[in-house]
């Protein structure tokens, strides 16, 4: 990594940042200043002037018991330099107002309305409605304030389930939707589609089926058990959140990993994306009607399964992660045996792609469909696959390198054609690129312990962790407690991946919707820690705006 | 508008449901209906189906509506949200209704049992379901997370009385 007084493309960047606030922190992986409520807009617009910057997650904190203050962290990345730009905004505990900021930086949309509902922060500029929790959740509680327990928050809201219930049931009319159960689908989702003719001219996601209340449980759990809790978070690639939220708390605090720990994280993680990169190409070729080639990637699948289990001991949630290191060794007798399975499956695969590829329905269902453009695609910070897919060279191993990722050169897999073809060509050449990772990884093993002894943590620390998953970059903020994480904010590629589904379906066939809207890799039970409605406004005029705002979460159908 | 929706329990007895039992040992329908799970024991399901563990050669199949199966597959804890959809999934499934818990999610609510976004798994919402009118004939628990596919295809067979059953679910207060 070059430091910064060699780097000079950001320079000027980093000397306005410094005068506009003198309160700054340099540490080694980001730049933290503080920056006044007025002067955010101004900030915000000079930082998404600049090319090279986006923004990757917004944590909105509760420190009122700390320092007085209701507080937003802004996360940007600068990609080529490897850093971040941490702007934190503290805000009045009485009145806690913030200007919001979503007019100039896109993908500042979501966060903001999370924001809004579950810590209470308003936004001047925007009027924000129930979005985030149910219906009938009680007015003026916001259940990442410190105010509540988890325990108080079960007593506070008793849903009114029974009659919800019945309400929903003696609906007469029902539009027909894709979800929340549909065969097609694995998870409750809902989108809803309009439609002109066969042409799709907009789509609405109304989703958040799965929240489970994961970030406010955390705070009342030790350190060590979190990283079982995120690993639950998904069953596809729980394995980046928990390690994820290690980095965080290491970073925080400043805990040296043994390198022996950092190779076995980065083999299970890239084992982890090879399992999950094959299961999307199943339903992929799926939902193309391509039902051999299905069951045929689920049978090579099979093999990276009782490969994990085998290094792991789970077939999936391995539960190998604590702060500070692993739980588990690789021995030799492994090493060789992984080498074995892994020739097989990439002997095999290579086989399958070579045919699966060349039938001509499934490459003319994929080629030219679900355009996203270059340029859309860097505006609304788009992460993984679906951004590499249009060109974007962007991923969390090359750019903000961790693990064992730091000793290796690593480049990422890059298409340019923008369609529903590039990202799938992206997830095969990934799947034989984290083969040879595997390889090379299991060859450099080095010795040495897989823990760290003992560490002590340390209160009101900010640490930033993030991690490629399968379907792009994860990213956790902390900010410590005494025995417990004070504020954890994750935040799952999909989040920031759902709004490019209506641009990528614009002028698409409907039969060609399902294959494009899961070109992204959706991943719902990680997205939906908060319950969310987006609504694209852009494309959609026959919907009734006052049904969308005041009732949008009774639309759910 | 004022739909009566109760109908009356229609009486089904033990003698009944063995009768049934005994029609459909073969070739059974499912249902997989996710309750806000975390995609771990879905994918499970989805691996007993494909060629590995392949169940479709014992006629097990996985169709569309709730209105073609004879077992339900949920998983998940129930989420608030996902509750009157459920209700509205269950009563489309035609007796004897039939709910294969799968996961620790599903038997007991796992690690969000006491969260306030969920009702903490399925022995939770039997008596609300029995409320709305709903009677569910037989309940099997598979543990596991994610339940392994050789636990679910136990689990279905334990269902159907291919097997003896092992163990009994017993409530704990907790």
């Amino acid at each position: 990594m070059e430091s910064l007084s060699t780097d000079n493309e950001f320079e000027n960047l980093y000397s306005y940042l410094k005068k506009i606030s003198n309160r700054f922190v340099e540490e080694e992986d980001h730049l933290r200043i503080v920056v006044e409520n007025e002067k955010l807009r101004e900030v915000a617009e000079v930082l998404s002037k600049t090319e090279g910057v986006f923004l990757r997650t917004i944590a909105a904190s509760d420190e009122r018991s700390v320092n007085g203050f209701y507080k937003m962290y802004y996360v940007f990345g600068l990609d080529r330099i490897h850093r971040n730009i941490v702007v934190e905004v503290p805000l009045d505990a009485e009145n806690p107002v913030i200007p919001s900021i979503a007019d100039i930086v896109k993908a500042a949309d979501w966060y903001e309305r999370e924001a809004h509902d579950l810590i209470g922060i308003k936004f001047s500029g925007r009027i924000l409605h129930r979005f985030v929790l149910p219906d009938d959740w009680p007015e003026n509680v916001y259940p990442l304030r410190k105010d509540y327990t988890v325990q108080d928050l079960v007593k506070l809201y008793r849903p009114e389930i029974i009659a919800k219930a019945r309400e929903v049931e003696a609906e007469a009319a029902i539009i027909i939707p894709i979800g929340p159960y549909h065969p097609a689908l694995h998870e409750p989702e809902y989108f809803e589609l309009y439609v002109r003719g066969e042409k799709v001219v907009g789509a609405r996601y109304v989703g958040f089926m799965v929240h489970r209340g994961i970030e406010k449980l955390a705070e009342s759990m030790k350190y060590d058990q979190v990283p079982f809790l995120a690993e639950r978070i998904c069953g596809i690639c729980g394995y980046v959140h928990s390690t994820s939220y290690c980095q965080a708390v290491e970073k925080a605090l400043k805990i040296h990993v043994p390198e022996r720990a950092e190779y076995i994280r980065s083999i299970v993680l890239e084992i982890e994306r090879i399992h999950s990169h094959l299961l999307w190409l199943g339903v992929a070729l799926h939902l193309l009607g391509y039902d051999t080639g299905f069951m045929h990637v689920w049978r090579i699948r099979e093999q990276v399964m009782i490969l994990a289990e085998m290094l792991t001991g789970s077939r999936k949630t391995y539960g190998l992660n604590i702060v500070g290191g692993v739980r588990r060794d690789i021995d030799r007798d492994k090493v060789n045996k992984c080498v074995k399975v892994l020739d097989s499956i990439a002997k095999e695969f290579k086989e399958f792609v070579e045919i699966a590829m060349s039938v001509p329905q499934v490459k003319s269902r994929l080629r030219g469909t679900g355009l996203l453009p270059r340029n859309e695609a860097a505006s609304l910070s788009l992460v993984g696959p679906t951004v590499r897919g249009s060109g974007i060279p962007r991923d969390v191993r090359r750019d903000y390198p961790y693990a064992a990722y730091k000793y290796i050169d690593f480049k990422p897999v890059v298409r340019t054609e923008c369609d529903n073809m590039a990202r799938t060509e992206v997830r095969v050449e990934e799947v034989f690129q984290s083969i040879e990772l595997v390889k090379n990884f299991l060859d450099r093993l080095p010795g040495g312990g897989i823990a760290v002894d003992s560490w002590e943590p340390e209160p009101y620390r900010f640490g930033i962790g993030a991690v490629e998953a399968p379907r792009g970059e994860v990213i956790h903020v902390i900010v410590t407690g005494r025995y417990s994480p004070y504020r954890w904010r994750v935040r799952a590629p999909t989040y920031q991946n759902l709004p490019a589904v209506p641009i990528m379906l614009r002028d698409v066939d409907l039969a060609d919707a399902p294959i494009t809207i899961a070109s992204i890799d959706p991943c719902f039970s990680c997205t939906d820690r908060a319950l969310i409605i987006n609504i694209e406004k852009s494309d959609v005029r026959d919907v009734p705006l006052v049904a969308l705002s005041l009732k949008g979460s009774r639309l759910l159908r | 508008m004022e739909i009566q929706r109760q109908v009356p329990v229609e009486i089904f007895s033990r003698k009944d449901l063995e009768k049934a039992l005994q029609r459909i040992k073969k070739s059974i329908w499912v249902f997989h209906l996710n309750t806000g799970s975390c995609n771990g024991c879905d994918i499970e399901i989805i691996d007993v189906l494909t060629p590995w563990f392949d169940v479709e050669r014992f006629g097990i199949k996985l169709v569309a509506s709730p209105r073609h199966a004879d077992v339900v597959l949920l998983t998940g804890p129930i989420t608030i949200k996902t509750f009157p959809r459920l209700v509205k999934a269950l009563r489309a499934v035609p007796r004897p209704r039939l709910v294969l818990a799968i996961g620790s999610c599903a038997v007991g609510g796992n690690i969000w049992f006491n969260s306030y976004a969920t009702l903490g798994g399925f022995p939770n919402v039997i008596d609300k379901l029995n409320e709305l009118g709903i009677v569910i004939d037989k309940i099997v628990y598979v543990p596991g997370c994610p339940a392994r596919p050789e636990a679910i295809i136990y689990g279905v067979a334990v269902m159907l009385g291919l097997v003896e059953q092992k163990t009994r679910y017993k409530k704990v207060k907790a």
